[in-house]
């Protein structure tokens, strides 16, 4: 799906294809945007998706935090960012664990 | 030294659309061209609350920010992560996001709050996009004089980009709304 009309024949070698998890992430991202903008958005949010592609995803992920210097992305994440408090007390069955505990870092 | 400037704008898009482009801007390849100083996009955490129809997600952002030679060799790097952390609330349609740099916060401090929400002059058809950024400049006191040009020039940039961002959101809008005329003939 071409948003520029005009392909580049050569293209610039994109940074996340450089990324040991770029397919994996693109599988994820496009179920992701098709899903919110064909569900969500319409009301049908009862239901998770892309949970396949989301765990493999996200396993990938947490395998190259180191290289990729996410870890203190998540050190950030848990001491900053303010979060509903119900969010902090509930883990989703879906969600599991969270990269934190995956014992990557 | 805190800068601080707001930003409206005003999409001729539904809110539906306008949002779904938001979660592109970063991640189609067709736009690393004019949004190159984005290095990198991870989602590393997502939530969906069923009952209540609010999805959290939290994404780390690498910006690629090279800057003056002194600043370079001030801070030793010239890639900055940060943390944008998403709530959409399907229910009362309102889409906040807030990113804030993770790395560098020694030297600046920098949060940027985006909120998308209906237009209240035509909330079908439109969408009104609020954002909010400051930038905080930790007060080195040698560097003082020097931090203010890096605090200016952080604004231009910021300015600079969130231009770009923009142009980028229209740019996806139409096709979103190309390809969802498409489907529906």
């Amino acid at each position: 799906m071409g948003i520029l009309r005009d392909k580049r024949t050569s293209p610039s070698p994109s940074p996340t294809s450089t990324s040991p998890c770029a397919d994996l992430k693109t599988a994820y991202n496009n179920c992701f945007n098709r899903w919110y903008a064909e569900k969500f958005v319409k009301g049908q949010w009862q239901k998770e998706e892309c949970v396949v592609e989301w765990e493999k995803y996200r396993e990938c992920l947490s395998k190259h935090l180191k290289d990729k210097q996410l870890s203190r992305f998540l050190e950030v994440e848990a001491s900053r960012i303010p979060l509903p408090a119900d969010r902090i007390n509930r883990k989703s069955s879906v969600d599991g664990a969270s990269m934190g505990d995956t014992g990557a870092m | 030294m805190v800068k601080a400037y707001k930003q409206e704008h005003v999409y001729q898009h539904p809110w539906e659309r306008v949002t779904a482009a938001s979660w592109r801007k970063f991640a189609d390849p067709e736009n690393t061209n004019t949004l190159s100083h984005i290095l990198e996009v991870d989602t590393l955490n997502r939530k969906l609350e069923p009952e209540s129809g609010k999805l959290y997600t939290t994404r780390a952002i690498t910006i690629h920010a090279p800057g003056p030679w002194f600043v370079r060799k001030m801070v030793g790097q010239d890639i900055c992560h940060c943390v944008e952390s998403t709530v959409v609330d399907g229910q009362t349609r309102s889409m906040q996001l807030t990113t804030r740099n993770v790395s560098l916060q020694k030297y600046v401090e920098v949060e940027e709050k985006i909120r998308y929400d209906p237009h209240p002059d035509n909330p079908s058809a439109w969408t009104l996009c609020r954002q909010e950024t400051s930038i905080r400049i930790k007060p080195l006191s040698a560097l003082a004089s020097m931090a203010e040009k890096v605090e200016q020039r952080c604004v231009d940039k910021f300015l600079q980009n969130s231009a770009k961002g923009r142009e980028v959101m229209e740019r996806i809008c139409k096709y979103l709304e190309a390809e969802s005329s498409g489907i529906s003939i």
